[in-house]
């Protein structure tokens, strides 16, 4: 089926406004078409997903790549990622002087549509609890809280087309008490009232973004008053909702059921994605997409998926690039793919160049990730449209594995606002030197340290010799690093002793 | 030995020379396509530069970049590279690539290696098994990765050294190697091998080796063993003696440079061609390359540094979106950097883009027979007071007939 994407009538709006029209819905608790239209942005068919940027951009992904390569409509950003420097300076991007500054910024290209929230997704724990009047974040310098009005003074500045509600949820926290999550539901109240009081209070002329409420992860009786004082008060003041628990939107307000819906439950596997999508979810953030890139994973499926039925095992959801078997595949990573990397490169080069943890490898794969999910989407709706959409996914069910393949190479380093809190507790390093450590043990056992290396790395060397060595490469390439110098001279040569 | 004669698979036309220096344009028509002369190439070590797409890369305006035989022969390895059909295919890059022999990785290497007549003796990083590369293995390697340029295997020792017998010994070895490469070549009808002029920084061994490897006809020549560390001076001097030296029809390598005023200088003292992977991997640490010096963007200075990376450069990061381009800013560049691996990306092409338009302004003044006056342009430039600039660079653009201290 051609999907549809004739325009609303866009001129009886005003400037930024979001026009939202459900194209097919079935029932309350049913996989859902439609339409969101923001005047200059491209015009996003749901179900959909945002890349999920860090810092500006996708992972691996640098701007003009994301639009050579990555067909996405939507980014979701969030303003942790822009605020280290608060509050003891203005952040840069505040400074700014520029009529669209987190698009200027950040080199967004001005039809993408882009969602602003507090927290990167998933949030990492914060150990700095909320307050009534303020969050905490991760920045990458560490924890830090913003008020409620410095986030709508944040969202007024910045103006992205769509703004999350301040939520008051304790991520990471094991169990909630009931106490706390009558808390939970007065202070997101607060923070709702208040961004919307703020953004309705900007200046005509100066440009105005629309809000989606957030719809806290606890029972309908917890928020009952948070939820009926959406529906009474402020429904004509938010454009959407954002869902923190897919499995509640059972709860979810008749009254609110013709509003845009945005995950923030994250999938852990497209199986999870079909389930929200059947439950009426509209938009999502995917972090397995750049979780996947980064264990050198290329996923590999399709929705509906092939109804060849030869293989008696259910199939993979994503293909492992570290294995050597890839080594001599001139084959892309799905033969069915039109991405960059299947067009343009074989499986044989990405396995070489995670091998030898070079960058491109992990640009190549996200680009594919992308690609994949952005057709898997594109079967969901065309699935939808057909009416076939419970089939399809029974028979998605049975052809694939139920997660995602286990990682086995090691991904690119990892960073400490990338970082689970819980994993800092961990004894173990987050960029393990795995060098090393084989070299103390075996120096403990009294054998013989096995060289691995035969280039010269001598950190004393002179600085204009290091620079024409690409220590990286060869850090890379041997794991080098750490390696003292004395043992490197103490070692004797094999084949000199003859 | 009586010299082989060798087939050719370039051309090279020379464009025109500076009338007071030894600067030369020219064209270089290799197996993937034409290079102009002078020329930096950007190296992609292991058959990627940096984390940039063959795309990015033909972006920035290159058409040669190099690959490390050694880094390559070990991994994919020479089975993969047969089986692939070449680094060209390996990498999809549809234009030239310059291959080392993998010697100079040797040169660092000493303490861990042995040279011999046979070749150099080394442990497989991979398991710590002993390896030798010798002149023949370095060329069926060179030979199965397919590159357009593939260099001999010479006897690198640092220029520094104080043994005048072995720098001899080293210098007399490279060529008889350089023959046992030209033996081994398979393909000279589609791969051009150079030869290595050594001889350290001892200006006899350079003429004698530069007069043996100019006898063997080999279709480019190259200058090797420099770049490692020795006096500036001294090094000016081997590429001004050797320039002097070789036949003005064939390109000219300097092996291992690419600091901005060593690319400017060395085209003032006849070289056409160089590398080295100084701009890609500064750029990782932030360090953006300008006509004004090189800027470390993670410093807090420039987090509200809202300008270019660098005013009227024209790569797609400087560029606006008006114009094409992305717009980058230092700011976004400070904000990115080490967070997130596209800084060291975004930062890459702005580097590479940098040097390779040097040397096209270079060309274009060379053409135009103003290369004097864009010598004193680029150092005036770079370092404002005429106190500042460097005095090697002083001593040597005088040699050749420019007075940098003279406007």
């Amino acid at each position: 089926m051609a999907e549809q994407i004739s325009t609303p009538n866009l001129a009886q709006l005003p400037p930024e406004m979001l026009d939202f029209t459900l194209l097919k819905t079935t029932g309350a608790l049913a996989p859902r078409l439609g339409r969101l239209s923001i005047p200059g942005r491209k015009t996003i068919l749901t179900p959909v997903f945002l890349g999920n940027s860090s810092r500006g951009t996708i992972p691996h992904i640098s701007q003009d790549n994301f639009r050579k390569s990555i067909g996405l409509n939507g980014l979701y950003m969030a303003l942790e990622d822009f605020v280290e420097k608060h509050p003891q300076k203005t952040p840069p991007i505040f400074q700014l002087d520029a009529p669209d500054p987190l698009r200027q910024f950040n080199s967004i290209p001005n039809e993408t549509l882009v969602v602003l929230g507090a927290r990167r997704q998933p949030p990492i724990y914060s150990p700095i609890a909320n307050t009534n009047t303020e969050v905490g974040l991760l920045t990458s310098v560490g924890y830090k809280s913003i008020s409620s009005d410095y986030y709508a003074a944040a969202a007024r500045k910045l103006h992205p087309d769509i703004v999350i509600g301040l939520a008051d949820i304790p991520f990471g926290q094991e169990s909630v008490g009931l106490k706390r999550k009558d808390k939970m539901s007065d202070r997101t109240e607060v923070w709702t009232r208040d961004i919307i009081a703020k953004r309705d209070g900007i200046d005509k002329g100066e440009p105005r973004y629309n809000i989606f409420a957030p719809i806290l992860p606890i029972d309908r009786d917890l928020q009952s008053w948070y939820l009926e004082h959406l529906v009474d008060d402020m429904i004509s003041k938010i454009s959407g909702v954002a869902i923190y628990d897919a499995y509640l939107l059972d709860d979810l307000p008749e009254e609110l059921h013709h509003l845009p819906r945005l995950s923030f439950h994250a999938p852990a596997s497209p199986q999870e994605i079909l389930r929200q999508v059947s439950l009426g979810m509209d938009i999502f953030t995917i972090p397995f997409v750049s979780d996947a890139t980064d264990a050198g994973i290329a996923l590999d499926f399709t929705f509906p998926a092939p109804t060849t039925t030869t293989s008696p095992t259910r199939q993979t959801l994503g293909v492992d690039m570290w294995q050597e078997s890839h080594a001599i595949s001139v084959t892309p990573l799905s033969a069915s793919c039109t991405c960059y990397a299947c067009t343009k490169h074989h499986r044989a080069y990405i396995q070489h160049l995670l091998a030898a943890k070079e960058m491109l490898g992990w640009v190549l794969i996200q680009i594919h990730n992308h690609a994949v999910l952005d057709a898997f989407f594109v079967g969901i709706r065309t699935s939808i449209a057909n009416g076939t959409f419970d089939r399809d996914v029974a028979a998605f069910e049975a052809f694939y594995e139920p997660t995602l393949p286990e990682k086995t190479g090691r991904g690119p380093r990892v960073r400490g606002y990338q970082f689970q809190a819980e994993e800092h507790g961990k004894p173990e390093k987050k960029n393990p030197k795995a060098w090393k450590k084989d070299i103390e043990e075996k120096k403990l056992k009294g054998e013989k340290v096995k060289l691995m290396a035969a280039h010269g790395q001598q950190p004393n060397r002179k600085k204009e010799v290091q620079d024409v060595i690409d220590d990286e490469a060869l850090i890379g390439l041997v794991d080098l690093q750490g390696v003292d110098v004395v043992e490197l001279e103490n070692i004797k040569i094999e084949d000199d002793k003859s | 030995m009586a010299p082989v004669p060798m087939p050719s698979a370039l051309s090279f036309e020379l464009l025109g020379k500076c009338s007071v220096t030894k600067a030369r344009a020219a064209n270089l028509q290799l197996p993937h396509g034409p290079v102009p002369l002078p020329i930096f190439m950007p190296v992609a070590t292991q058959a990627s530069l940096k984390g940039l797409t063959p795309e990015q890369l033909e972006e920035t305006s290159c058409r040669l970049c190099l690959n490390n035989t050694y880094h390559l022969g070990l991994k994919p390895g020479q089975a993969t590279l047969d089986a692939i059909g070449g680094a060209h295919k390996f990498q999809s890059w549809p234009h030239n690539i310059l291959t080392d022999s993998g010697g100079f990785q040797m040169v660092s290497l000493l303490k861990l290696a042995k040279v011999t007549e046979e070749g150099v003796r080394f442990l497989s990083p991979h398991d710590g098994s002993p390896m030798l590369l010798t002149p023949e293995h370095s060329i069926s390697l060179q030979n199965s990765i397919g590159s357009d340029i593939i260099m001999q295997l010479d006897d690198v020792i640092a220029t520094t050294s104080p043994d005048l017998a072995r720098m001899t010994e080293a210098m007399e070895r490279s060529i008889r190697w350089l023959d046992r490469c030209i033996k081994a070549h398979k393909y000279p009808e589609r791969q051009n091998l150079f030869c290595i002029i050594q001889g350290g920084l001892d200006l006899d061994l350079r003429r004698q080796c530069t007069a043996e490897m100019v006898a063997r006809d080999t279709p480019g020549i190259a200058i090797g063993g420099l770049s490692g560390g020795e006096e500036k001076t001294s090094y000016c001097k081997v590429v001004d003696t050797c320039t002097g030296l070789l036949p003005e029809n064939k390109p000219r390598y300097v092996m291992g440079v690419g600091y901005p005023e060593d690319l400017v200088v060395s085209v003032a003292l006849g070289a056409d061609m160089f590398d080295c992977v100084w701009p890609t991997r500064t750029a990782r640490f932030g360090n953006a390359i300008t006509a004004r010096g090189v800027l470390n963007l993670r410093n807090a200075v420039y987090a509200e540094d809202f300008g270019p990376i660098e005013d009227g450069c024209q790569c797609t990061c400087c560029r606006s979106q008006e114009a094409g381009g992305l717009g980058i800013t230092r700011a976004y560049i400070y904000h990115v950097t080490a967070k997130e691996t596209a800084g060291a990306h975004l930062l890459t092409m702005h580097n590479v883009h940098y040097q390779l338009n040097l040397m096209k302004r270079a060309r274009e003044a060379i053409l135009e027979d103003r290369y004097p006056a864009f010598l004193k342009e680029f150092f005036a430039t770079l370092h404002g007071d005429k106190k500042k600039y460097p005095e090697w660079a002083v001593t040597a653009l005088k040699g050749v007939g420019v007075d940098l201290m003279v406007d």
